[in-house]
């Protein structure tokens, strides 16, 4: 437990958790896929001094992220974590180093790109009334949360902590009929594959979307859960016990 | 799934558990509930006893289990031990939580400090965690050190200072005095003592490595006497943690059995055989610092407990309890290594046969081993998960013999579920 949250980790975690999702929202929200479906391919890169960096390429109503940015069309520089975690929450307005052409793909199309990421992310208690809203949003979370305790593991001096007794080999997180992630371990670093594994030592699956919602909203308590059969654990449960800490450290960032 | 031991069904454990899980924290939280008990799956798992006898625990649903588990230790002699119950009995008609403490506490102690080869006094109080965080709050106040060294896969109660950084509820500041070694690892433990020169108050430690998700580890040839020369060297003490393995190895201490001497040493589970107690003891040098503790509670010198540990040790040393549960624990994994050979399974049997440790090692997820466990639990065997488990005095051949007739049905239907197995 640790009342202070570190800006680093946040800044890795913002950047390819959240706006890593970019990537899965443009295939499941038609919304999404239609603000930039007839945009020209462009790319937009993420400059974070002492930070993350990546780029953002869009194409054909679809949108997939890389590492670093070295040929992007646009470039964002932040001279801190703390200016790009304030991207994220809507703080810092950000000044392109590269690509002042481009300032309208930035203005009308991705700022309202991440309004909708927003609107499923942190969705309203009206719009998860809607059972195809509740599927979609969810699926992002699970998303977003496996890429998150990736970055909360190979980042945060808690989470490593964690890291370091996790054994290697891949553990799969995921809601039973639903989507799936592989947490890949190897030297107690995790690399988070928005697919289900092949194999794995390791999982834990939620019985519904329901019960995954309860679980990232606070609601549930993964014990609990355990406790009632809502959540399924099996395999190496030292792997999991420490991805339910990480998990733990997870919600402190997200919230 | 054979005639003989058909499945039980759990109906009425799950009914309780639903109301349970309305009214208390995880319906069943800690060791005894389904997370930390690892039920996998669930479904399969009792949830709440009716009665107990000798070996043998009742769930709600009325389905017999031989209990492999002794409520994770305190079942030493057989549950309801007619001598350790009559004593307590006995010592119920004349007092037990009173304003002055019985007399009894003085007996008790008399026998204590007779039976534990390390122990000049003993403390007494009610749970393992209380005996861990009383000897390294002794240790502290006698070295005025801050530092405590830990074998990595520790587990010293759930006191704050013994959890780990990451624990929900802890902070770094709680831990912030904790050394971490790797078990076995005497150049290690070396480094850490010299690059904490004068501040390290003591190592906190069990008696061989029983961690929870592998093999147990005994020390190898002259672990022990090469770290408590260091610790002397040093001035640093060693606080046994024999909570769990406490008189199943020997009498006079674990710290006897692997041929050293501790500073102070804690027990709890074997103590009383289910009566609620424990206690720390020490040398003669580290009373003075026992006796400066603000430390006690209002259930600490009840009566009761005392008569039950006297019947309790009375019984133990009676029976050569170490050797009869060598035995019994030999005589039971033994059987069931060659019943999983049958079927194609390697089970590797770890530890102390007293406090034997069981793992199928066909695969790396253990989800196999899961299966069976959950397999032997649901036809009347219960085995935990993933932790050591312990034997009891009452245990008898016939129970074993049945144990291993269970163990083999298991076997042959995870045999059965698994053709990819060959």
């Amino acid at each position: 437990m640790q009342n202070l949250m570190d800006t680093k980790t946040l800044a890795y975690l913002n950047m390819y958790a959240v706006l890593g999702t970019l990537e899965n929202l443009c295939e499941l929200v038609p919304e999404a896929a239609d603000l930039v479906r007839d945009a020209k391919p462009i790319s937009i890169g993420f400059d974070v001094k002492n930070g993350p960096s990546a780029t953002l390429f869009f194409k054909n109503g679809r949108c997939r992220m890389e590492q670093g940015c070295g040929a992007c069309d646009v470039k964002l520089p932040f001279s801190s974590c703390e200016k790009f975690n304030g991207l994220i929450d809507g703080t810092v307005t950000p000044i392109p180093s590269k690509g002042f052409t481009h300032i309208g793909f930035l203005l009308k199309k991705f700022t309202p790109l991440t309004d909708v990421l927003g609107k499923y992310l942190r969705a309203s208690e009206e719009d998860l009334k809607d059972p195809e809203f509740l599927a979609t949003s969810t699926k992002l979370m699970v998303n977003v949360i496996g890429v998150a305790i990736a970055q909360v593991a190979n980042n945060d001096e808690i989470g490593k902590f964690s890291a370091d007794h996790i054994p290697d080999g891949s553990v799969r997180l995921g809601i039973h009929g639903g989507p799936s992630v592989e947490l890949a371990v190897k030297n107690h670093r995790i690399l988070c594959y928005k697919r289900p594994p092949e194999k794995f030592r390791a999982s834990m699956m939620f019985e519904s979307l329901e019960t995954a919602r309860a679980l990232f909203d606070g609601k549930l308590n993964a014990l609990e859960g355990v406790g009632t059969g809502k959540v399924e654990m099996t395999g190496m449960c030292n792997m999991l016990d420490n991805i339910n800490r990480i998990l733990d450290r997870v919600s402190l960032y997200l919230a | 799934m054979s005639k003989k031991y058909p499945l039980y069904k759990t109906t009425k454990s799950n009914e309780i558990y639903d109301r349970a899980v309305k009214v208390i924290p995880a319906g069943v939280y800690g060791h005894l509930g389904a997370a930390e008990g690892q039920f996998i799956p669930v479904q399969r798992w009792p949830r709440f006893s009716e009665r107990a006898q000798g070996s043998y625990f009742w769930d709600v649903d009325g389905n017999r289990y031989i209990d492999y588990m002794c409520a994770y230790g305190p079942n030493v002699l057989g549950y309801n031990d007619p001598d350790v119950d009559a004593a307590a009995m006995e010592q119920m008609k004349k007092g037990n939580c009173t304003t002055s403490p019985g007399s009894i506490m003085v007996d008790c102690a008399e026998l204590l400090v007779d039976t534990v080869a390390s122990a000049d006094w003993a403390f007494f109080c009610k749970n393992g965690n209380d005996a861990t965080s009383g000897a390294i709050l002794t240790a502290r106040a006698a070295t005025h050190r801050k530092k405590l060294i830990f074998f990595n896969g520790f587990y010293h109660g759930v006191a704050p200072m013994v959890q780990k950084i990451d624990y929900p509820g802890v902070t770094p500041e709680d831990v912030a005095n904790n050394l971490y070694v790797n078990w076995d690892d005497i150049e290690g433990f070396k480094r850490v003592v010299e690059e904490n020169e004068g501040e390290i108050a003591a190592l906190i430690a069990q008696p061989y490595d029983h961690g929870n998700f592998y093999d147990n580890k005994f020390p190898k040839e002259g672990f022990w006497p090469a770290i408590r020369k260091i610790c002397t060297e040093h001035g640093i003490l060693i606080i046994v943690d024999d909570v769990r393995a406490g008189f199943r190895l020997d009498l006079a201490g674990s710290d006897h059995y692997f041929g050293f001497e501790a500073d102070l040493i804690c027990f709890c589970k074997a103590l009383a055989n289910g009566w609620n107690m424990s206690a720390f003891c020490g040398k003669e040098e580290l009373k003075a610092a026992a006796a400066s503790l603000s430390y006690t509670g209002s259930y600490w010198m009840s009566s009761i407990p005392f008569a039950a540990c006297i019947a309790c040790i009375n019984k133990l040393k009676k029976l050569d309890a170490p050797k009869l549960f060598h035995d019994l624990g030999t005589e039971l994994t033994e059987g069931l290594k060659k019943a999983a050979a049958t079927d194609g399974f390697d089970l590797r049997t770890t530890g102390a046969p007293a406090l034997f440790y069981l793992r199928i090692a066909n695969d790396d997820s253990m989800m196999l081993h899961q299966e069976w466990i959950a397999e032997c639990v649901n036809r009347g065997a219960f085995f935990a998960s993933h932790h050591n488990h312990f034997i009891n005095a009452s245990l008898t051949h016939e129970d074993i013999a049945q144990t291993i007739e269970i163990a083999e049905d298991a076997f042959h239907t995870v045999r059965k579920n698994h053709p990819e197995l060959g």
